[in-house]
């Protein structure tokens, strides 16, 4: 009889445990966990989601990928390569640490320094120096105009540290402590299985509507969605599952979000290979494919058709611009004829092992064959395509690019030539692109700077060292309960200001 | 005993040693390298040589494999690429899971699977007989990954009872410990049958029968102990092959275990972290064996007697 009062003691104990969390704490689940909190040693979105409710930066996106202030409340450029920023005041850090000019600068210095090895320090390769110019001014100063700047800014890799906390923790920063600016506060994090956040009531911007937030890493889609369904999470923010999407988008007990993803998927190809340094080749394949049917049969509808380079939600994006190339194989086959292909020719399309561009190659490769070209497709592992591709990869290649949210990081890296055995992966050097991107770049007045990427998507889509496919969309869905969350285009939304409902 | 379980643990040296040389040429002679996954698309060379340098990618391979030796023996593992976590602690972080789910999939597979055996055995040709022979068929034939979602929406949509995921409490164990057991039980219960219908055969099983001790005296008594050996053995056998299988249940109800970290650092190229981990696993292999091999002597006298024959 004792042992069963035990049990029985043990057994409720253990369901109360277990019982639904209360209506102020907010769960999603992303398909990974974070691999770590220091904003510096990261480069995976989950983390990012994470950093972006614990961190502030100077400045930061809003849902349209505008720029608005964030810790910097107005900045201004006295020449072309000076930015002056000046910070709020009265704003703490979470370990109760004023914020100053001085904190900026040593997480900035942090990034570029060498021994940090971080993959973001890129963004601020352009920055010649620093100065805190009083505890709440900051002055940076450039190596040549950089348009891009408060792009950069805006990054996770960017986001604001406090010096003490770091060294305190030392080489577990990131994992026992994460110290900012942010709406939340870093809880705990167990390893493999979620990171617990709670409210900052001293957060700058109003304390968040809810008091705890918890995110869970659940790769398996069906898991996610099951627990989705049977109430053990309530959001699902991005990375919803395409196939499913369409059912739980009918389904009355779920709230779904939709909104263009910064990336697009794209067909590239090496122009140093044979036939594709010819433009007339390159056009004939891009007019072969029908790109809605891909993204009907692969995306469940879930996408565009690209409208060029970019994404339509990243900035600089020409709003004028139509479909890259509309399918049409007669014009494909023309174009081949005029370039001494009438009989088509052999190439390799190399891909990765996701599903999805596995059958997007799949479906190319039956579009090409129609207009006479014989595709053969070869997989590899996506580390092993990424180092190849970069190096000349001996075909076309399947990629997909998100870049930094602004028409720069859409277009340097990919087109310009100083970065082919790089990110350059068309290995395509055009001085029309080059001259355009290097003008862009250094143009600081943001009307004649659209004007310059207008021309520059233009110049793209004429000498198109790829196939434009896909503008790809991001999906999400939450329980109703759920109130107020915006899904962002760069897939890295805040949540400060969702609130639960009964 | 304790001379043959020292000599026993010695032996595992090399063994470890062999799989430390595979998985070190395995992980680097992969193509694609870390600091490129790291980086991504968009890095320069520039930055993927300079993260190499930092990582100590750079230097010939052997110098590479004796650092790593060195440090392993010290207890080092190297710090994780991706987290920059130490590897060890890493581990640790995760074993317990892991071990969790597997003994308590074990257990599940020898309190299910033993009754299971025995009863079909003691009813042979019977309809009994052969539900269990169809339940043990089932079992084994259906794999774990189905089995686990087929679970989760009967238990926690249709009828719902159990959370279908994390590592909260002890109700989130239940479906994984039978997903993770079920292929074990249904060895085991083919195993305990076909041993059971052996031992029933046997001269001293008819001699106590006829002496008069009763049905239950002569199964617990004589009968049991003897089927327990090949059954320990197949049980010694799947745990190594559980802690290895634990990486598909691990990811279908996410519980942070240690094969996900393995599968996961693998897809990251992390290669501290897959060499740890893979060691790790092979130590932890290698003494389940080795106490397998220790549990027959506790079973079968025939075999203590040969340690101190040979004493």
């Amino acid at each position: 009889m004792k042992k069963f009062k035990a049990f029985a003691v043990i057994t409720i104990l253990a369901l109360a445990f277990c019982l639904p969390a209360s209506a102020a704490e907010l769960r999603l689940a992303q398909v990974a966990d974070v691999s770590s909190l220091d904003t510096q040693k990261v480069s995976d979105v989950y983390s990012a989601n994470v950093i972006r409710q614990i961190y502030s930066n100077l400045v930061q996106v809003d849902e349209n990928m505008e720029i608005v202030p964030d810790l910097a409340e107005g900045w201004d450029n006295p020449d072309d390569v000076t930015w002056v920023f000046h910070l709020r005041k009265g704003v703490k850090f979470h370990n109760g640490e004023p914020f100053t000019a001085a904190d900026v600068k040593y997480t900035f210095e942090r990034l570029l320094d060498p021994k940090t090895a971080s993959p973001g320090a890129t963004h601020l390769k352009e920055v010649e120096s620093m100065e805190a110019v009083d505890d709440h001014t900051l002055k940076i100063v450039t190596k040549r105009p950089f348009a891009p700047m408060l792009m950069s800014l805006t990054r996770y890799e960017t986001a604001i540290l406090n010096q003490k906390a770091v060294e305190a923790a030392g080489a577990d920063y990131g994992s026992k402590a994460a110290v900012g600016t942010g709406p939340f506060k870093f809880e705990s994090w167990s390893r493999g299985d979620k990171v617990v956040l709670v409210r900052n009531d001293e957060y700058f911007g109003g304390p968040a509507g809810v008091e705890k937030l918890v995110y869970r890493g659940i790769p398996e889609d069906a898991t996610r969605l099951v627990e989705l369904e049977s109430g053990g999470i309530d959001l699902i923010p991005g990375n919803f599952p395409y196939q499913e999407f369409a059912n739980i988008e009918k389904d009355d007990r779920y709230e779904t979000y939709r909104v263009p993803a910064m990336s697009t998927l794209y067909m590239g190809l090496n122009t140093e290979v044979k036939p594709f340094g010819d433009v007339r080749v390159r056009k004939a394949m891009n007019y072969a494919v029908d790109k809605q049917a891909i993204i009907d049969a692969v995306y469940f509808g879930l996408g565009a058709p690209a409208r060029g380079p970019l994404s339509p939600v990243i900035w600089g994006f020409d709003p004028e611009r139509k479909p890259s190339y509309p399918y049409d194989p007669n014009k494909a086959r023309e174009l081949l004829k005029e370039a001494g292909f009438a009989d088509g020719f052999d190439m390799t399309i190399y891909s990765d092992n996701r599903t999805e561009r596995r059958s997007a190659a799949e479906l190319i490769q039956a579009y090409l064959a129609e207009v006479g070209i014989r595709a053969q497709i070869e997989l590899m592992e996506w580390s092993a395509l990424l180092s190849t591709s970069a190096k000349g990869i001996g075909g076309a290649f399947m990629l997909g690019w998100t870049g930094t949210g602004d028409a720069d990081g859409g277009l340097t890296p990919v087109y310009h030539s100083a970065n082919i055995g790089s990110s350059n992966r068309f290995r395509y050097k055009s001085e029309t692109i080059d001259a355009l991107i290097e003008k862009g770049m250094a143009t600081l007045d943001l009307d004649a700077r659209r004007k310059v990427y207008a021309e520059a998507q233009e110049a793209c889509n004429e000498e198109c060292p790829l196939v434009f496919m896909i503008s790809q969309e991001l999906v999400g869905a939450s329980s109703k309960k759920v109130q107020g969350f915006k899904l962002y285009p760069n897939m890295i939304s805040p949540v400060h200001k969702v609130t639960l409902s009964n | 005993m304790l001379r043959y379980f020292i000599k026993r643990l010695m032996f595992l040296v090399p063994v470890l040693l062999g799989v430390s040389v595979l998985i070190f040429s395995i992980v680097h002679l992969a193509p694609g390298d870390p600091a490129e996954v790291m980086l991504g698309p968009s890095a320069t060379q520039e930055e993927i040589s300079n993260l190499r340098e930092q990582l100590g990618l750079t230097k010939p391979l052997y110098v590479q494999y004796g650092i790593f030796l060195t440090n392993t023996l010290k207890g080092d593992l190297g710090r994780s690429i991706k987290s920059n976590a130490p590897v060890v602690e890493e581990i640790l972080d995760r074993f317990p899971a892991t071990l969790t789910l597997a003994v308590l999939g074990m257990i599940f597979a020898i309190v299910v699977g033993l009754p299971l055996g025995i009863l079909a055995a003691l009813r042979q040709n019977t309809w009994v007989d052969a539900l269990c022979s169809f339940f043990a068929l089932v079992g084994f034939s259906i794999p774990n990954f189905w089995v686990g979602l087929m679970l989760m929406l009967l238990l926690s949509i249709y009828i719902p009872i159990l959370p279908s995921s994390g590592f909260d409490s002890w109700r989130n164990f239940i479906m994984p410990t039978i997903v993770l057991g079920i292929q074990t039980m249904a060895v085991i219960a083919r195993m305990t049958r076909s041993s059971m219908l052996e031992v029933i055969r046997q001269d001293y099983v008819r001699t106590a029968r006829a002496k008069g001790i009763s049905d239950r005296l002569v199964l617990v008594r004589h009968i049991l102990g003897n089927v327990m050996i090949p059954v320990v053995t197949i049980a010694g056998l799947y745990f190594g092959n559980m802690l290895g299988g634990v990486v598909i249940t691990e990811t279908i109800f996410s519980i942070p275990g240690l094969g996900r970290l393995i599968v996961d650092a693998i897809r990251a190229q992390d290669y501290p972290v897959v060499q740890g981990g893979v060691l790790f696993f092979a130590l932890c292999v290698g003494i389940v064996n080795l106490m397998v091999d220790l549990l027959y002597a506790a079973l079968d006298p025939r075999i203590k007697a040969q340690y101190r024959a040979a004493r």
